[in-house]
């Protein structure tokens, strides 16, 4: 598709300033951080494939950072729904 | 009717070297978003107290800035993909205008950065006021560091397109610094949320 980077650009502004919205609300409940955490999840792997142009690379090379963004939004995850033992 | 048939390429785009570098940047700063996320269940009021001292809009804007940036670094790198024998100083010069456009998005990004800093740092802030200013000015400071690299790569780069320095053959170091680039953004999507969103 042509206006394939054009189109990635707005999706990456629309989730940006959806987690603005929501944060400037002060509007953040538990299911909350996990939509968040999804837009950040979908919007680095948007730059990944598309800016960083892995799409084309073989495998191994795009699932280093799919592998790294995948951990690192999964721990995050976890500090923020593992109960906190008093 | 053509069809277009998508060849995978051996490496990733740009000199190898840049993707070790890149690993291990992104490795690095994974720990330190851990380390923000595990620290905060130790208190997570004094986190949510502290956050709310930061311009969640300056941390928006300067999102979009960087975000808009990869954009411009993108339609450079196609400019110098798509040069021939033929056209390669038309193409250099496509290429530095969008770099040019990516320059003024990282300085616009470091200069609300320097703001946002001295704002911080004009209350009394510092590195040993709370737990997690440490981690604010740690992540930020080092990305800012990276910013400014990124940037005065992105001028090197400039600078060799307005000679016409790369051509049909030989442009594996544009790729190497937009690269680069891509990566200071990809940082920042994660930073954004983390340390200014999310509570």
């Amino acid at each position: 598709m042509k206006r394939t980077i054009e189109i990635i650009w707005v999706i990456l502004v629309i989730l940006t300033t959806f987690a603005y919205v929501i944060g400037y609300l002060k509007y953040i409940n538990t299911s909350l951080v996990a939509i968040l955490l999804l837009t950040t999840f979908i919007k680095a792997q948007l730059v990944i494939e598309y800016f960083m142009d892995l799409k084309n690379v073989k495998l191994k090379y795009r699932l280093i950072p799919l592998v790294w963004l995948s951990v690192t939004i999964s721990l995050i995850a976890v500090a923020y729904y593992l109960p906190i033992s008093t | 009717m053509s069809k277009s048939i998508t060849v995978k390429e051996k490496y990733p785009p740009g000199d190898f070297a840049i993707w070790i570098i890149i690993y291990v940047e992104l490795i690095t700063f994974a720990l330190l978003f851990l380390g923000y996320a595990f620290s905060r269940r130790g208190d997570v009021e004094l986190f949510n107290e502290s956050q709310l001292m930061l311009s969640q809009t300056s941390g928006f804007i300067n999102t979009f800035i960087l975000i808009t940036s990869s954009y411009f670094v993108v339609k450079a790198v196609k400019s110098i993909k798509s040069m021939t024998q033929e056209n390669y100083k038309e193409f250099n010069l496509k290429a530095s205008k969008w770099l040019l456009f990516a320059i003024m998005c990282g300085v616009a990004f470091l200069i609300i950065k320097i703001t946002e800093f001295s704002h911080i740092f004009g209350e009394g802030i510092n590195l040993s006021t709370n737990k997690f200013f440490m981690f604010y000015i740690l992540l930020t400071g080092f990305h800012f560091m990276h910013v400014l690299l990124g940037s005065v790569i992105l001028f090197n780069i400039y600078q060799k397109t307005k000679v016409f320095g790369y051509l049909p053959n030989d442009y594996s170091g544009f790729e190497t610094g937009a690269s680069y680039w891509h990566m200071v953004d990809l940082l920042w999507i994660i930073l954004f949320p983390l340390i200014y969103i999310i509570r």
